[in-house]
C-alpha cells in the first residue's frame, strides 16, 4: 500500500494565537485506508484536516500528501482531495445553483483557461443522482435545506474523483435517513475505488463498517491512534480508558 | 433636444454608457469577492492621485492612475506579504488617501473649487475629452476579455475563496486582478462622477442585480445595464436641474437601489420553505 499522508512532529498555530491548535502530531496513512478522527470540540480535528490539505500552513514539522511537501506544492496536491468542511451553509439569497456548487469542486482539476465540458457536467450529475440530488441541481444552493446542502457539498467532493477525500463533520446536518444512506454510500465507493477517507466527527456511534483505524485527539493531540481489530474495544470504552469526556 | 448634437454631450453621454458599464461589471467582483472596503480605498487613492496632478498641473488622470496602482499594490500583494488583515490594511489606506487629497487641494490655492478642483471632487461632463473614450473602450475591452477567459475562477472564488482555495485555484492572482482593474475603472471614471462619489457606482448597480437574480451568469449581464442606465439618467437630471453630474448618478443610483430592495423577489419569498426531500 502506497503512503497518502505523511506528518512529522507538525504545530499548527492560528494567527495572533501562542498556543498551537494541534501539537506534535505524527500520522500517516496509506491507500485505501479508511479512518476516522474522533475527538471533543477543540481537540484539533479540523485544523489537522486542514494542515493535511494545506489551506493552513504547519508552524512546524513535514507534511506530505501522496509524496510531495504541500507547503510547496499544495495546489496540485488539492486537486486530487475531496475536502467538505464543517457547516457550510450558503445564505438563501446566494445566486449559486446546486449544479454550479458541484461543479466548481471540479474547476481546479480542469485547470485554467479550460471550460467545463459534457463529460464534466455529466460526472457532477451522475454524483449528484447518486446521492439522490440531482433533482435539485437548477434550484438555488440557498434554498436548500441543511441536509440538501451537506449532500450537495458532499456531491462537490466525490464529482472531482479525488484520491484522498477529507471530510469535516459531513453527516451531522443529515436526516435520520440519509444518515443510514450517505455513509454508507461513502463506504462503498471507499471499498470500490479505494479512495483513502478521513472523517473528523466528534459522533462516536457513526463508525462506519469499513472503517479500518481510529485516531483520537484531544487538546491539540492525537492520544490514541488504533487500526481497529475484533479485539478493539468499543469506542466509548476507550475513551473512558483514556479519560476523556465522550462528545455527543 | 439639440444639445445632444452638441459634441461635448455626444462625449458625455457615451462616457457615461462606458463608465456605467464598466463599473456595473466590476462591481459584481468587488461586492461578491468582499472587496467593498478596497473599493473606497482605491476611489480615493485615485481622487488623492487627481488632486496631486491639479497641484502640479500635470494631467490628473495619469497622476490618479498612479496612485490607484500604488493603492492596489498596498492593498494586495503588501498586505498579503505583512499579513495584515484587509479591514487594518484599508483603515490606514483610506484615510491616509483622504489626508493626502486635501493636502494636496489646498497646495493649488489658485485654482480653488471653482475649476479643476471641482471637476475632481464632483465630477464633470465638460471634462469628458475624446481620448477618455478611447481609454473606458479600451480598458471595457480588455476587461470583458479576461472575464470571459477566467469566468470559471473567478465564479469560484466569488462564492468561497477558502473553498476554491481548497480545490486547487490559485485565488491570490485573481484578487490581485479584480484589485488592480477596479483601480483602472476608477480612475477613468473619477472625471464624469468625481472622486468622492465614484465608489457608490462599483456597488450601487451590483448590489441593485443582486436584488433580482438567483444566477450569477444574469447578475454579470444586468449589472453593467443598470449602470449605465443609471449613470446616463444622473446625466440628464443633471442637466435639466443643472446640479453635479456626479451626485446625481450617486443619487439616480441610490433610489433604484432602494426601490430595487422594495420590489426584490428575492425578499418575497422569505418565510417560504427549503425544497422538500
Amino acid at each position: 500500500m502506497g503512503e497518502i499522508i505523511r506528518l512529522e512532529n507538525v504545530y499548527t498555530t492560528y494567527e495572533g494565537e501562542k498556543r498551537p491548535a494541534i501539537r506534535n502530531i505524527n500520522l500517516s496513512a496509506h491507500s485505501n485506508e479508511f479512518i476516522y478522527v474522533v475527538g471533543p470540540n477543540a481537540a484539533g480535528k479540523t485544523t489537522l484536516l486542514e494542515t493535511i490539505n494545506g489551506l493552513l500552513p504547519p508552524s512546524g514539522g513535514r507534511v506530505h500528501v501522496f509524496g510531495q511537501d504541500v507547503r510547496k506544492n499544495g495546489r496540485k496536491v488539492r486537486c486530487d482531495i475531496g475536502y467538505v468542511p464543517q457547516d457550510f451553509i450558503v445564505d438563501p439569497g446566494e445566486p449559486y445553483t446546486a449544479l454550479d456548487i458541484v461543479l466548481m469542486g471540479m474547476y481546479g482539476k480542469i485547470g485554467i483557461l479550460r471550460r467545463p465540458d459534457r463529460r464534466d457536467f455529466n460526472k457532477a450529475i451522475e454524483t449528484m443522482r447518486s446521492l439522490g440530488v440531482d433533482k435539485l441541481a437548477n434550484q438555488p444552493m440557498g434554498k436548500l435545506s441543511g441536509g440538501q446542502q451537506q449532500k450537495v457539498m458532499i456531491a462537490r467532493a466525490l464529482a472531482k474523483e479525488p484520491k484522498l477525500l477529507l471530510l469535516d463533520e459531513p453527516f451531522s446536518n443529515l436526516d435520520i435517513d440519509s444518515r443510514q444512506r450517505i455513509p454508507s454510500f461513502i463506504g462503498r465507493l471507499h471499498e470500490e475505488k479505494g479512495i483513502t477517507t478521513i472523517i473528523v466527527t466528534h459522533d462516536v456511534g457513526q463508525i462506519l463498517k469499513q472503517c479500518n483505524r481510529v485516531v483520537i485527539m484531544n487538546n491539540g493531540e492525537t492520544i490514541t491512534d488504533e487500526k481497529l481489530a475484533e479485539d478493539t474495544p468499543p469506542l466509548k470504552e476507550l475513551y473512558q480508558i483514556l479519560r476523556v469526556e465522550v462528545p455527543g | 433636444m439639440i444639445w445632444l448634437e452638441l459634441a461635448i454631450m455626444q462625449r458625455a453621454l457615451i462616457g457615461c454608457i462606458l463608465a456605467g458599464l464598466l463599473t456595473g461589471l466590476l462591481g459584481v467582483f468587488v461586492v461578491k469577492m468582499k472587496l467593498s472596503s478596497m473599493g473606497y480605498c482605491m476611489s480615493h487613492g485615485a481622487f488623492a492621485g487627481a488632486a496631486l496632478g491639479v497641484a502640479m498641473a500635470v494631467n490628473p488622470l495619469t497622476t490618479a492612475f498612479i496612485f490607484s496602482s500604488i493603492t492596489a499594490f498596498f492593498i494586495g500583494p503588501v498586505a498579503d506579504k505583512a499579513r495584515l488583515h484587509a479591514d487594518v490594511i484599508t483603515s490606514i489606506i483610506f484615510p491616509l488617501n483622504m489626508a493626502l487629497a486635501f493636502v494636496f487641494l489646498t497646495l493649488s490655492p489658485e485654482v480653488g473649487l471653482k475649476s479643476e478642483v471641482a471637476n475632481v471632487l464632483w465630477g464633470s461632463v465638460l471634462s469628458i475629452a475624446y481620448y477618455d473614450l478611447v481609454y473606458l473602450t479600451l480598458i471595457c475591452t480588455i476587461t470583458l476579455a479576461l472575464i470571459f477567459l477566467f469566468w470559471k475562477e473567478l465564479f469560484a472564488i466569488m462564492f468561497e475563496r477558502k473553498l476554491a482555495e481548497a480545490d486547487g485555484i490559485n485565488t491570490k492572482p485573481f484578487i490581485y486582478f479584480i484589485i488592480f482593474l477596479a483601480g483602472v475603472v476608477v480612475t477613468l471614471s473619477l472625471k464624469l462622477v468625481g472622486g468622492l462619489l465614484i465608489f457608490a457606482l462599483l456597488f450601487n448597480p451590483a448590489s441593485t442585480a443582486l436584488q433580482f437574480a438567483n444566477n450569477m451568469k444574469k447578475i454579470v449581464f444586468v449589472s453593467p445595464i443598470i449602470g449605465a442606465i443609471t449613470c446616463v439618467s444622473g446625466l440628464f437630471v443633471s442637466l435639466f436641474l443643472d446640479l453635479p453630474v456626479g451626485s446625481c448618478i450617486v443619487l439616480v443610483s441610490t433610489l433604484v437601489f432602494a426601490l430595487a430592495v422594495l420590489f426584490s423577489p428575492k425578499r418575497r419569498r422569505k418565510g417560504v420553505p427549503a425544497y422538500a426531500d
